[in-house]
């Protein structure tokens, strides 16, 4: 027993006196299905600028992303969603820290619709009504008489979490398809003249924009650099990125890229809304 | 001639508009064919979509901990074994959320010779307040190192104050608890019947135990800490059913009616802080102080004698416990945990006969090998307050037991 007290001791005091300055060579970036188009052009771009950097980007949904951090197997999770307490609670016990959460782009979550849909406008309380199956027949809106077909995301998507915390807030109609992606999405809605689909603004090509208000007395909004900016749109969100430590090295480096000129220029190249 | 190659030509013409009718006629048929073919897989995809959704509101978990101990020789009669193999924990839990807001939770333990019910339990979102929830059946009273699962504690065993007034964790009752999404503030407000030990399924007295617990956290992102602060309180009592005597914490005797309640209450108070420094680490601990009672068992009939030398006991106790935990790089671990408890502080030493307090170093390594496996290295070290009833015990030398135990334990957890 005496021994072993000698080694605890030991493997004490080498412990206390290590670091954990494990560097890495190649940056890891998974979770969001919404920013991978964003992503990978972040990482194309700055590996182009920077040649001895590797960042290597995978979806997955933001769901997928914050598990990879907690396992380690992500250096960057990519997240359309806040982190969740118990997902916070989760890196806590891991890694003994609370993550590192960086706003890097504003998004309009946004709502597609058929270009033939003869209804443009929708309250978020009927946005609700519509996901829930209250609201189940478009005439009730405005529009033709045809059941209204509804397209969503897995729930492994950050995008589904938020669009239900925000505006469903309360369980999803069993007649939601879910689709693997906010391009899915959109397809699915450009085929369906009577569907609908919520998405990341930068998808939304050969559909139509519903205008969002907020309430039958509030004006109508879509999603644009200056209505995000001023937060009018009612289904306004960051896009975030989350690692769990703050960042160092070659992270860090790209991070304060992303958040640089370059970076943000490229987030409205895209199609997101700059976070200044 | 002419009306001949004219009728000819009337017959090639009129049979090929008959060919051409037939052909469509019978795309047409095909792509009915198709249509129905193509309606019925549509239909056969919603039904196993359906089922598909059921199942994904089933999750399924669970661990299993393998280890080897190594016992100091105080802790092993004479001839019994130093060390030995064994299964400390074998879970599987199944978690069920058939709608938004409404879990139900089964987790047996299969560890061998020890199958038992750990968690029982349904959660549901209290509608229109979406921060509370109302727990009922039986789950992990409210305090940290309990709610803190044994898969992811950072050495093997919880501290001995929790293992002595909290025994098997778990508890029989119904709680409410807020978490706060606006405001870091988590409250849990628990009901118990208060005696659950893992095998009594009802309660033994009418008065339910309470126990709150309230914990304010505070984030500093900028300087990558975090800190939780919180408090505990404990308000039960344990009924004397059989004896009317009792032995106090100082020694003297009392008495009480028969059907009395003995005091069974405690406060405490916790702090976790968790700082991003050099790969993470944790400072984390909790102290308790108040009264405990344990009820006699003696039956009714005994003799007055028999029950004066077996009486009821009411203690009061203080403890606490600390950890140091240092993440070394993404896989590794160093902790170190101090902890205290003395379950009679108003006596020590000779007089408090078995209730001797015992402090306890514990140094610990863990080596998370992938998502699914932990190595964890663990050495505890305890000390008990010197006392001659230590040295009554067979075999033993000293007042100082030699009960110190090295443990090795693999986690598979999925």
């Amino acid at each position: 027993m005496k021994i072993i007290n000698k080694i605890a001791a030991t493997l004490m005091v080498v412990t206390l006196f290590s670091g954990s300055a494990f560097s890495q060579a190649k940056i890891t970036v998974k979770g969001s299905d919404t920013m991978v188009i964003l992503a990978q052009k972040w990482a194309e771009l700055y590996m182009k600028n920077n040649k001895t950097s590797i960042v290597q980007v995978t979806g997955g949904g933001s769901g997928v992303g914050i598990t990879a951090l907690i396992n380690g197997t992500t250096d960057i999770c990519n997240s359309s969603r806040p982190m969740k307490q118990t997902e916070i609670e989760k890196l806590k016990a891991r890694y003994n820290t609370l993550g590192v959460e960086i706003a890097c782009a504003k998004d309009g979550v946004t709502i597609f619709l058929n270009e033939a849909n003869k209804v443009n406008e929708l309250t978020l309380k009927q946005l609700s009504d519509i996901y829930t199956g209250k609201i189940r027949n478009w005439k009730e809106l405005g529009g033709n008489d045809a059941e209204i077909r509804l397209y969503g995301r897995e729930n492994s998507s950050g995008t589904y979490v938020f669009f239900h915390d925000v505006v469903v807030k309360a369980d999803y109609s069993s007649n939601v398809q879910s689709l693997p992606g906010t391009a899915a999405v959109v397809n699915a809605v450009k085929k369906d003249i009577n569907g609908i689909g919520y998405g990341g603004a930068a998808y939304a090509i050969g559909v139509k924009h519903a205008y969002v208000k907020k309430d039958a007395n509030s004006n109508a909004y879509v999603p644009t650099a200056e209505s995000i900016a001023k937060n009018d749109y009612p289904i306004t969100r960051y896009l975030y990125m989350y690692l769990r430590n703050r960042p160092t090295g070659e992270t860090k480096k790209y991070i304060d890229w992303i958040l640089g000129s370059e970076g943000q220029s490229i987030v409205t190249e895209v199609g997101y809304f700059p976070i200044k | 001639m002419k009306k001949t190659f004219t009728m000819l030509f009337l017959s090639v013409i009129g049979l090929c508009g008959f060919s051409q009718t037939a052909v469509i006629d019978s795309l047409k048929e095909v792509i009915s064919n198709h249509e129905g073919k193509l309606n019925a897989l549509d239909d056969r995809v919603l039904v196993n979509e359906a089922d598909l959704a059921k199942l994904n509101k089933i999750k399924i978990s669970g661990y299993v901990q393998a280890q080897w101990e190594y016992y100091g020789k105080d802790l092993v009669k004479t001839n019994e074994p130093t060390n030995t193999f064994y299964i400390r924990r074998a879970r599987i839990k199944f978690t069920y959320e058939p709608a938004d807001g409404v879990k139900f939770v089964l987790q047996p333990d299969f560890s061998t010779g020890n199958l038992s019910l750990k968690d029982a339990y349904a959660v549901v979102n209290l509608p229109f307040l979406k921060d509370w929830t109302l727990w009922a059946g039986q789950f992990n009273r409210p305090d940290y190192e309990v709610e803190y699962s044994s898969s992811q504690r950072e050495v093997l065993e919880r501290s001995r104050l929790i293992r002595a007034i909290y025994p098997g964790e778990r508890e029989i009752g119904a709680k409410l608890e807020y978490i706060g999404s606006k405001i870091p503030i988590k409250f849990q407000l628990m009901a118990m019947n208060g005696n659950f030990t893992g095998t009594n399924a009802k309660d033994v007295d009418s008065k339910k135990d309470i126990m709150a617990r309230l914990v304010y956290s505070i984030k500093m992102p900028s300087a990558g800490l975090g800190i939780d602060l919180g408090g505990t309180g404990y308000f039960g009592g344990n009924r004397a059913k059989t004896n009317q005597y009792v032995l106090e914490s100082n020694g003297v005797a009392d008495s009480v009616a028969v059907g009395d309640y003995l005091k069974k209450q405690w406060f405490g108070a916790e702090i976790q802080v968790f700082a991003d420094v050099l790969g993470g680490l944790a400072l984390k601990g909790e102290y308790i102080t108040g009264t405990n009672s344990t009820p006699s068992t003696i039956a009714s009939t005994a003799t007055m004698a028999a029950k004066k030398a077996d009486p009821n006991k009411v203690n009061n106790f203080s403890g606490y416990y600390v950890y140091l935990i240092k993440n070394i790089g993404q896989k590794n671990q160093f902790v170190a945990k101090y902890d205290f408890y003395d379950p009679n502080t108003k006596l020590s030493g000779d007089a408090a006969g078995s209730s001797v307090n015992y402090k306890t170093l514990t140094l610990a390594w863990q080596c998370y090998v992938n998502d699914n496996i932990r190595i964890s290295l663990n050495y505890e070290m305890p000390q008990n307050e010197k006392s001659a009833s230590v040295k009554n015990i067979a075999g033993v030398a000293s007042t100082q037991l030699s009960d110190n135990t090295l443990g090795i334990r693999i986690q598979a957890k999925f």
